[in-house]
């Protein structure tokens, strides 16, 4: 099963739980009108009375509705939203405290790694126990927290392996489903508030004697009937959370291939007093979100979120024994990864060309050809070798690029840098065409960085693209426009089309909008192909026009695609330049974006057959097949030279 | 009767809910203003305090130089304290009227110092030459670019929250859990607005 499957499961799931909660709240409704009916019609001895089962009807489904609609639009703001609920304070991506550093770093290398920006990271001050979260609803708004125990003691592998843990449950989907069940629980809690409201109506001046103690029997009914459906609730949310809690650790050894890591955060949560329980209020309903159990163990292991402690440690580590050593603070941090077994000594910088150093010992490197065919074998499956390499091509960027991409204006100078066309030349008329009165400070940071931007090679630039995201949603919705607004001129004076540099900016401003009010709609629209044909035969148009030097060789390209993609249409035929300029290419992705998984995997596959010339994909072209892929919501890890 | 009830019930029920939910979103919407610009001002602190951390090094390495200058040599650390004092009291509070308004008077105070050491620093070719000198030099020109910028972005933040504050009705739900009006960060006069001259030429 791909990571394609797995989305499509994840969505059938969400499917499934509406299913069960639209059960929930026909069941409710009936005993809502079961205790109406006794209440008002049992002694006239008929219990059907159509004019008050509408009533009860439309009354119970608007509140438990409502309740969840308020709930989820509150989360649909996004992972940020999630843990300032929490009490979580972001963690600032220049920050010079060295755990909060450290914690940035591994989050870093694994969103490198997974091919996507890193996401938001939060910190639980209030919290010593040793918990983590992850939410959002998407890849663009996602956020990791992790509590101050968890910063603070554990050791830089096993913090690696939680976050991995959290990164699983990123790429997954499941963060969404998990947004979902706090909702729909909302509801049936709304319910029950209500209820313990009218609990504390006195009779008042109502004229007939028996009407006046009704509304405490209703309340007192309507928090029985909203506690049973709650009660019901949360079994099925622990039962979906157990599940996924066991998938996730087995998915953040894959990726960190050091079971030991996420074994020793176990232990240490058995081994610390605080263990992994949260202190703040809101801990119920979020739960299902965290690493561990974040509230007190419950005596019925049906409502557990998470499995036993023990049980998912034996699962690492079969020699454990069930005792769990004292945890003692560990020594202060490095911030920077360890080298690992001396790796660092013999590799090659990651853009050395292929061949040019010998790459012995599993020494991830870019691969210099990819075939084609494989171009999606990791989506969404990061594993081991990304994760090293992505330490390394960390570790060897310029310190003044990295150092860039953590304040707000070094960043946005960055990635305006980024897309400044190679031919120096264009490259000074582009300059010229800004208008330096209103961008001033970003011309400066700009201009301060094309000279070392200019030499990286197009391996790093997407990963640069992606260190710089967060830094930059520290921008001001002022500053925002701004920036958008100069990347936005700088494509447009770029005489060639260049869809890589295009795709580059188009990620930056995917990533961004949603913390700059444009609220993440991600609403599968298209299950079928048929409808999406001409945005197909644009994307693949332009996609073949780039690489190709006269039309006989776009034709051949395009064909490569089509043939790839399945579909023989007259829709999919080959367009003139005027038709699938960057314009059009920008809004055929935006429909394209709110089709199925399964589309988006033919449509990717059709990508990366018409880029790649002979079969095979070169570095840039792989790279912007990655960066197409992230517009489609599917995270691709670099590309690596087979070990 | 009964059917009456319960459309009285519901007649009365749908508006106060409606009623909570909106005071339940204007009541977040402002927290998350507050928040936003609370956070924004850890961006200006950040920079702030590389500033704070330079200007020492840039009177060690002047010292050397500038044996007859001792008094502007003092002024630039005493000003460069003030300023360090103020803006630990606006970082534990952003927003606050008295600590932004004690931050912008102790932010101007040492670009004055600084200026003026600049000014005397014309004078003396060897310290103008000096290499660490012009990395210094260099560095806090670019310091000072960033905490103009986080200091336009706070600015934004804060002006968004005052305008949610002030504009009716999300004032109601202001007035009634103590939303207090937030300060801007401005820097105070007009020949100050540049960051302080640090060229030699």
């Amino acid at each position: 099963m791909d990571f394609f499957d797995r989305q499509d499961r994840a969505r059938q799931r969400t499917r499934v739980l509406v299913f069960w909660f639209g059960l929930a709240v026909v069941l409710t409704i009936l005993a809502v009108y079961a205790v109406f009916a006794l209440i008002f019609l049992g002694e006239r001895g008929r219990f059907w009375d159509p004019n008050l089962f509408a009533g009860v009807s439309l009354g119970t489904a608007l509140v438990v509705l409502l309740g969840s609609l308020v709930k989820i639009l509150e989360l649909s703001r996004g992972g940020g939203a999630v843990a300032t609920m929490l009490g979580g304070t972001p963690v600032r991506p220049d920050t010079t405290d060295l755990y909060e550093r450290r914690l940035l770093n591994v989050v870093e290398e694994m969103a490198l790694a997974s091919g996507i920006p890193a996401p938001q990271v939060y910190l639980l001050p209030q919290e010593e126990g040793i918990n983590a979260f992850a939410a959002g609803l998407t890849t663009r708004d996602a956020a990791v927290g992790v509590t101050r125990g968890c910063l603070r003691l554990l050791t830089r592998d096993e913090l690696q392996g939680v976050v991995a843990h959290e990164f699983s449950h990123i790429l997954n989907g499941d963060m969404r489903l998990n947004l979902r069940l706090i909702g729909i629980l909302n509801g049936l809690l709304v319910l029950t508030i209500i209820g313990r409201q009218l609990l504390r109506v006195r009779g008042g001046r109502s004229r007939g004697g028996r009407e006046a103690n009704v509304l405490p029997l209703i309340g007192l009914a309507l928090v029985v009937i909203g506690g049973i459906g709650l009660l019901a609730g949360r079994l099925i949310k622990a039962a979906v959370s157990r599940q996924r809690e066991y998938l996730a650790d087995a998915a953040a050894v894959q990726f960190t291939r050091n079971p030991a890591g996420l074994a020793g955060a176990l232990k240490k949560i058995g081994g610390l007093a605080a263990g992994s329980r949260l202190n703040t209020p809101r801990a119920e309903e979020a739960s299902h979100l965290f690493f561990s159990n974040g509230l007190r163990e419950s005596w019925l292991a049906l409502f557990s979120t998470h499995p036993p402690l023990v049980e998912r440690i034996r699962a690492l580590d079969s020699q454990f024994d069930g005792r769990f050593p004292p945890v003692v603070a560990g020594a202060p941090p490095e911030a920077v990864a360890p080298p690992r077994r001396g790796l660092r000594e013999v590799l090659p910088p990651p853009w050395a060309p292929a061949g040019a150093a010998t790459l012995a010992g599993g020494t991830p490197a870019p691969a210099a050809r990819v075939p084609a065919p494989q171009a999606l074998a990791a989506a969404g499956q990061p594993q081991t070798v990304h994760l090293a390499y992505a330490q390394t091509l960390r570790e060897q960027l310029p310190e003044e690029l990295q150092v860039a991409t953590r304040d707000p204006l070094g960043a946005a100078g960055l990635v305006l840098a980024l897309v400044l066309s190679p031919d120096a030349a264009i490259r000074q008329r582009q300059v010229e065409s800004l208008d330096r009165e209103l961008a001033g400070p970003f011309l400066d940071a700009m201009g301060r960085l094309s000279a070392p931007v200019a030499a990286v090679p197009a391996a790093a630039r997407l990963p640069l693209v992606m260190m710089a995201v967060p830094a930059l949603r520290e921008l001001s919705p002022g500053q925002y426009d701004l920036f958008t607004t100069l990347l936005q001129q700088l494509m447009e004076s770029d005489e060639a089309i260049d869809l890589f540099e295009y795709a580059l900016q188009r990620l930056v401003r995917r990533h961004l909008a949603p913390h700059f009010g444009e609220r993440p709609r991600r609403v599968v629209q298209f299950y079928a192909l048929t409808p999406l044909l001409g945005d197909c035969a644009v994307l693949l148009s332009a996609l073949a026009r780039v690489g190709a030097d006269n039309e006989p060789e776009a034709r051949a390209a395009f064909e490569r695609g089509v043939a790839r993609l399945g579909v023989s249409a007259p829709a999919l035929r080959l367009l003139p330049l005027a038709e699938c300029n960057l314009a059009h290419v920008d809004a055929a992705l935006d429909r394209l974006e709110a089709a199925s998984p399964a589309i988006h995997r033919r449509l990717l596959q059709a990508c990366a057959d018409t880029v790649s010339a002979d079969g095979e994909l070169t570095v840039r072209e792989a790279e912007l097949l990655r960066a197409i892929a992230d517009a489609l919501e599917c995270p691709l890890p670099p590309f690596l030279e087979p070990a | 009767m009964l059917t009456t009830l319960g459309i009285l019930l519901l007649v009365l029920a749908v508006p106060v809910v409606l009623l909570l939910l909106w005071a339940i979103g204007a009541y977040n919407r402002l927290v998350t203003l507050r928040n936003r610009f609370k956070n924004a001002y850890a961006q200006i602190d950040v920079q702030l305090k590389r500033r704070y951390d330079l200007i020492p090094n840039l009177v060690e390495t002047a010292k050397g130089y500038l044996a007859h200058e001792r008094q502007t040599l003092e002024a630039v650390i005493q000003a460069r304290n003030a300023a360090y004092a103020a803006n630990q009291r606006a970082a534990a509070n952003p927003g606050d009227a008295e600590s932004m308004k004690g931050l912008t008077t102790a932010e101007a105070g040492l670009a004055g110092a600084l200026g003026r050491l600049f000014a005397v620093a014309e004078a003396y070719p060897d310290l103008k030459a000096n290499q660490n000198m012009l990395a210094l030099q260099e560095e806090l020109t670019s310091t000072e670019n960033k905490i103009a910028f986080a200091r336009q972005a706070f600015n934004d933040a804060v002006m968004t929250y005052n305008t949610a504050r002030e504009t009716f009705p999300t004032n109601l739900v202001a007035g009634a859990f103590n939303f207090a009006p937030a300060e801007l960060f401005v820097v105070e006069q007009p020949e100050q607005r540049e960051a302080p001259k640090v060229s030699f030429k």
